[in-house]
């Protein structure tokens, strides 16, 4: 057997460094190393045919397993295990794809190139690693591994306001993680597991008692949730958002809100179903007003990046939503939203930073009737704002739809809030489309051309995602099902 | 050996070792700093020997041994600090410890 | 059987053809050496889909049922013990029946013969590409809509013909108001949408946990799966989710088919090209939420909650649509509000219990109703104006469009021997039938009865306004004339079709695309009375309208009259419109603005307390380092010997009351 899983992180690990160390020659070492990373996880989605399912004691297995001890002192054992199955697997492809992206898409960057690259390759490194690590230890390592690139790529190459928006943002997660890490660490402790490997905690763990469950799954929440963001602690987001270069808001919204969602399926749900089953509730009650607020609030924005940041925290609060039903249906539909709503921001994020560059303003009202200057630009923002608010044969269509059905079965008629916020939604992208593609010109300077051709490159290939898995979406399906999800009530 | 009262020998060590605070807490002169510091030292030095020579045979020649090695850093940390007071002095013509205070917040 | 019945395995090929016109006009659109060679692709492609449209409903005709086809799964997820324990599976399929075939007829015939106007019609314009690309995807969307084998892609469909919708009403995206109307429209219908999602929600859950349903592994949640309706059967009868389920599923037709309370984006709608007017916003898209509630109500089945419900919304709109048809000075709103009063009809046909009835208006109105936007559309090219008290005299200068437009007028109004004739007094005769077993329908039917004078008043004070007369009444406008053979050959299709499609129900084969329709009931004796009285209705209408405007007469109201009242309140649209701007616009942003303050200085204004919260602390708690060593030296001891008073009294006292060892 390969290690498959190491290759692929000695890949990420070695154009890192590569890249941190090529000077001028930076872009074209991030972009062969990407590319490499997106072929490689491509083989192996290629390889995947079926998820290794229940092992002795209905313990989940793991596809493509690799577990070395690592520290091991009396009764501790931490080993670096990792393991796949199809809902890392959706994500590490994911990962790919927004590598390859914010490679190209960035590829002009003149302030310290190779520190750039290298940054983004790293925080892309980190969030491969939450997506394969199948120890506690192992995991909390990366996951702070990406907390600090991020850092760097907010305060140093940010907007005006970026040393706050970076300081907010890290000592937001920061406390967060911290809360994430004491609670995991109590999993194992008050599971009496010796050893800190999921594969076995997930027995112990299991049974624990519904108190016990109840309280760990707090913590996990509150730690997870910061990263989702949950109303109310996601004033973060907009700031980072907002003051980040487009390349840190692509992986910050695509990626790092992933993260959290990744770590309460597979940390806090697979572990203390229990817990999670006494404070659904809680959870669709938050959920709820993650979407609602978002939405709402959304329609008041006028800085394009705010908008869109904050259309992602209604969007996570749906992923949240479809986490909290818990069922296969749910958590598929959750997985496959985390992925529509990971591509979809990116381009929106995208877009806006091409607005930027190109209209001077990300202003909203200061803008308009764009379109027969930019006709490229406008037609991504058309396809970025039309699979944000949902519409079919475009990737968000399906999952939010089995996110709903799901939700239907659970909360019956309150799932009309999440539903009516769909015309809310559909309202301010429409209403941004309006007033900045529509209408007679408007603040457009003189010499405006379409954004660089490396540029469109990055969003066509968004865009295509977007029809591609919107049009096929059981591409993406078949494989996220191919999990313990389907062992779960 | 009985010849030493014990509440004696610690009374006497105590009483240096506040001798030595005292002034470390009173003083802003280095030099006579230092030289609290060193009374200070001298109290723990005294009680490794004294401590040492009241177990014995048990403790064989650990208390000495330590006694003799602080002895030799008293001698070495006398000699940094004299060269800080030359510097101090060079630099701002005073030796008063309170004047040199930019380590502050 | 007969050889036609192979046409039905090529149905996928109808929204595939048109898909590829979208594809390579609007991929190549704009590079072609002369931007009509698009528009002459897409009218290939879509003669081409036209054809096979009218094989698989000839094959539909000699061999009536239901065939699915060509069916693939969308998405599948297998079940786990919580939520759907059988798992969920969607699928994509095709399903050719009586009413989709009838459905397909209208949507390839109209589509073709619009495509075709289009070319001289939209020759001027910039944005050709665009135009015909958009209209080929909507074909594909539509004709895929009418093919769809299960609610979950009808919705898909429904949104895809939503959005194009969308783009064509903004076509002319520079023009603010378009992309208002765009949005508008958009969004209203969205709301319906929400609704009928909600709808579909239902039916799912209920069909995935019924007893005897074999569950999704079998085929997932399709039309034909199991026994049709399910109301029956099935999903466990008249329950109050199902009457939620179908009040979701009017309320997303109401969205769609532009009904009351969402009507207003309709006549707004008008913003974009004629053409688009004539064949989306007339004769097919609006018609798609009828043809919802009709596959509904045969595969899954209303309960008489839903029916009332559906029979007041249909024949209220009926009649408020018409009302404010009556006072619209512009040409294109008037055959608007008129498209929403027929879609009434055709709603409160369905909701009676006449499904096939209510399909029988849709195809012949929808003939009529593209000639009527068509002929006007001939005018508008024309004269430049759509105001119809500039007009005049038109059919002078243009008897073929003066022609066409009576034609469709009187079609529309049901003059005797019209297909509207034969369809609206069928829908009038039916719903006569039933009153007696359901008198709650009274109400509803008399405003529909009324509506057919308002609609021979409104339709013919258009004509006469614009074709009457010596000339036009304002002597700016250009000199009228009649266009081209591209524009005209699709007027005298339409015209034909106008007249004569009513009758085509009297041909067995073609009844058999409307199962059950059975005899016209005109021809039953106690509707000859129903039908002496609305042609009645229709002279009355006409001699009025003929009184008021004929001959070049303008018809002054004067202003102190209560009736110059009523008039305000029709040319305001009730303040529906008013009233849906400001819950739409002010309302909803000053909410959201409200929000916005409370999120930047309630919410984060807490973050920020807590961030100066500690900074001030951390401040006063920094001045404790006074840099002087003697300081330090001090705190050294005070800790030491505070510790030792811990030591000392603390630990002893811990020790006793806690106890340890």
């Amino acid at each position: 057997m390969l290690p498959v899983l190491s290759i692929l992180l000695a890949t990420l690990l070695a154009s890192t460094l590569l890249t941190f160390l090529s000077g001028r020659w930076a872009r074209y070492v991030a972009l062969a190393g990407s590319v490499v990373f997106l072929v490689e996880v491509l083989l192996l989605l290629a390889s995947f045919t079926q998820w290794a399912g229940f092992g002795a004691g209905g313990v989940p297995q793991y596809n493509d397993p690799e577990t070395y001890p690592w520290i091991s002192i009396s009764w501790l054992t931490v080993n670096y295990a990792v393991g796949i199955d199809g809902i890392s697997l959706v994500l590490v492809l994911l990962t790919a794809f927004l590598l390859v992206a914010t490679v190209v898409y960035s590829w002009r960057e003149e302030k310290e190139p190779a520190l750039w690259f290298g940054l983004v390759l790293l925080t892309c490194l980190g969030c491969y690693g939450v997506f394969v690590a199948l120890d506690i230890l192992l995991f909390f390592l990366f996951w702070e591994a990406v907390l600090i690139p991020m850092f760097f790529l907010i305060g140093y190459w940010g907007g005006p306001r970026r040393r706050y928006a970076a300081l907010k943002f890290f000592v937001y997660t920061h406390v967060a993680s911290i809360v994430m890490l004491v609670s995991l660490l109590a999993v194992a402790f008050y599971s009496g597991a010796a050893s800190f490997d999921f594969t076995s905690l997930y027995g112990p763990a299991r049974a624990l008692g519904a108190t016990t469950q109840v309280f760990l799954f707090l913590g996990l929440f509150f730690g997870f949730g910061v990263k989702f963001p949950i109303v109310p602690f996601h004033t973060w987001l907009p700031d980072a958002h907002v003051e980040a270069p487009t390349g840190g808001s692509v992986l910050l919204a695509g990626l790092l809100l992933k993260l959290g969602a990744y770590g309460l399926i597979r940390w806090a749900v697979e572990l203390l179903p229990t817990g999670l089953g006494h404070l659904a509730p809680l959870l669709y009650a938050v959920a709820i007003a993650s979407i609602v607020w978002g939405s709402v609030v959304a329609l008041a924005q006028r800085d394009l990046k705010r908008l869109v940041a904050y259309s992602s925290i209604n969007h996570m609060g749906i992923v949240l939503l479809a986490i909290a039903v818990g069922s296969s249906l749910g958590v598929t539909a959750a997985v496959l939203l985390m992925f529509a709503h990971g591509i979809v921001s990116a381009l929106l994020f995208m877009v806006s930073g091409s607005v930027h560059h190109t209209f001077g303003t990300r202003d909203i009202n200061a803008i308009g009737g764009i379109t027969p200057r930019t006709p490229a630009l406008s037609t991504l923002v058309m396809v970025g704002s039309l699979a944000s608010l949902g519409l079919p044969a475009l990737i968000s269509f399906p999952a939010e739809f089995g996110a709903l059905l799901a939700a239907w079965d659970r909360i019956s008629y309150w799932v009309l809030l999440p539903l009516l916020i769909l015309v809310v939604t559909a309202a301010f992208y429409m209403w941004l489309m309006q007033r900045m593609l529509f209408g007679p010109p408007k603040g457009i300077p003189a010499n405006v051309h379409e954004p660089p051709s490396f540029e469109l490159a990055a969003m066509s290939i968004l865009a295509a995602l977007i029809v591609l898995y919107g049009v096929v979406p059981s591409l993406l399906v078949q494989v996220i099902v191919n999990s313990p999800i389907q062992g779960w009530p | 050996m009985s010849a030493f009262s014990p509440a004696g020998l610690l009374a006497l060590s105590g009483a240096l070792l506040s001798i030595g605070l005292f002034g470390i807490l009173t003083r802003r002169n280095f030099i006579l700093l230092l030289i609290s510091i060193e009374i200070a030292i001298n109290a723990a030095v005294l009680n490794f020997v004294y401590f040492a020579a009241f177990a014995g045979a048990t403790g064989g020649l650990t208390g000495q041994a330590i006694a003799v090695v602080v002895i030799g850093l008293a001698a070495t940390e006398v000699a940094v600090g004299l060269a800080i007071v030359l510097a101090l002095n060079r630099l701002r013509g005073s030796i008063n410890v309170a004047e040199a205070a930019t380590l502050k917040f | 059987m007969s050889g036609f019945d192979v046409a039905f395995g090529w149905a996928w090929l109808i929204p595939t053809l048109t898909a590829v016109a979208f594809v390579i006009v609007g991929v190549g659109g704009r590079r072609m050496a002369r931007l009509e060679w698009g528009g002459w692709v897409a009218v290939a492609f879509s003669f081409a889909a036209m054809v096979v449209g009218i094989l698989v409903a000839i094959g539909e005709m000699l061999a009536p049922g239901s065939y699915t086809d060509s069916s693939v799964t969308w998405i599948s997820i297998p079940g786990s013990p919580g939520t759907f324990p059988n798992g969920v599976q969607l699928d994509i399929g095709i399903l050719v029946d009586p009413i989709s075939a009838l459905m397909l007829l209208v949507v390839t015939v109209v589509g073709f013969l619009v495509l075709l106007y289009s070319i001289e019609y939209m020759h001027h314009d910039s944005g050709l590409a665009r135009y015909y690309a958009e209209l080929s995807l909507f074909l594909t969307a539509m004709t895929g809509l009418v093919l769809s084998d299960n609610l979950l892609e009808f919705f898909l469909f429904w949104e895809l013909v939503g959005v194009c919708s969308y783009f064509l009403i903004g076509f002319y995206y520079e023009k603010p108001s378009a992309a208002s109307a765009a949005k508008e429209a958009f969004l209203v219908t969205r709301v319906g949408d929400v609704l009928f999602l909600l709808g579909i929600f239902i039916y799912f859950a209920v069909y995935a946990t019924s007893g005897s349903a074999p569950g999704w592994a079998a085929g997932g949640f399709k039309f034909t799966n199991g026994s049709a309706p399910f109301l029956a059967g099935a999903m466990g009868g008249n329950t109050p989710l199902l009457t939620v389920a179908g009040l979701m599923m009017l309320g997303g037709a109401a969205g769609k088919s532009a009904q009351f309370p969402l009507h207003v984006w309709l006549p707004d709608a008008m913003e974009g090209p004629t053409t688009v007017s004539a064949l989306i916003h007339a004769a097919t898209m609006v018609a798609a939420g009828v043809y919802l509630l009709a596959v509904v109500s045969l595969f899954l089945g209303f309960t008489p909650t839903d029916q009332l419900a559906i029979v007041a919304v249909g024949g209220f709109t009926t009649f408020f649509a018409a009302t404010m048809a009556v006072v619209n000075p512009d040409i294109k709103r008037v055959i608007a509000y008129s498209t929403i009063s027929q879609l009434g009809y055709m709603v409160f046909a369905v909701g009676a219990g006449f499904t096939m009835v209510g399909l029988y208006h849709l195809f012949t109105h929808a003939f009529f109703k593209a000639l009527l936007f068509l002929a006007a559309g001939s005018v508008i090219h024309a004269v430049g104006t759509q105001d119809l008290f500039k007009m005049g005299g038109l059919r002078k200068t243009m008897p073929l469009t003066a022609a066409a437009f009576a034609i469709g007028a009187l079609s529309l109004s049901g003059f005797p021997g019209s297909s509207g004739f034969f369809s609206k007094d069928d829908i009038l005769g039916s719903v006569y039938a039933t009153l007696g077993t359901h008198p709650q329908y009274w109400p509803f039917f008399l405003l529909a009865l009324l509506t057919v004078f308002l609609t021979a008043y409104y339709i013919f004070r258009a004509w006469f306004l614009a074709f009457g007369g010596d000339g036009p009444r304002d002597a700016t406008l250009p000199h009228a004339h009649e266009p081209g053979w591209t524009m005209r050959l699709p007027l005298v299709v339409l015209s034909a079709l106008a007249i004569g499609a009513g009758a085509l129900v009297f041909d067995p084969a073609f009844a058999s695309l409307l199962p059950g329709i059975g005899v016209p009931p005109t021809f039953r004796g106690a509707d000859l009375a129903l039908s002496a009285v609305s042609v009645g209705l229709v002279a009355c209408g006409f001699g009025l309208a003929y009184s008021f405007w004929g001959g070049g007469r303008v018809f002054e109201l004067s202003e102190s009259t209560w009736a110059a009242r009523v008039r305000a309140l029709l040319l305001h649209r009730y303040y529906f419109k008013a009233g849906y701007d400001w819950i739409g616009l002010r309302a909803t942003y000053t909410v959201a603005r409200a929000a916005d303050f409370v999120e930047r200085y309630v919410i984060d204004g807490t973050v920020r307390g807590f961030e100066r919260l500690f900074a001030g602390l951390s401040d006063g708690l920094r001045r404790v380092q006074t840099g002087v060593v003697s300081d330090y030296a001090a705190y050294v001891v005070g800790g030491l010997v505070g510790f030792l008073l811990l030591l000392v009294f603390l630990a002893p006292w811990l020790l006793q009351t806690v106890g340890g060892g």
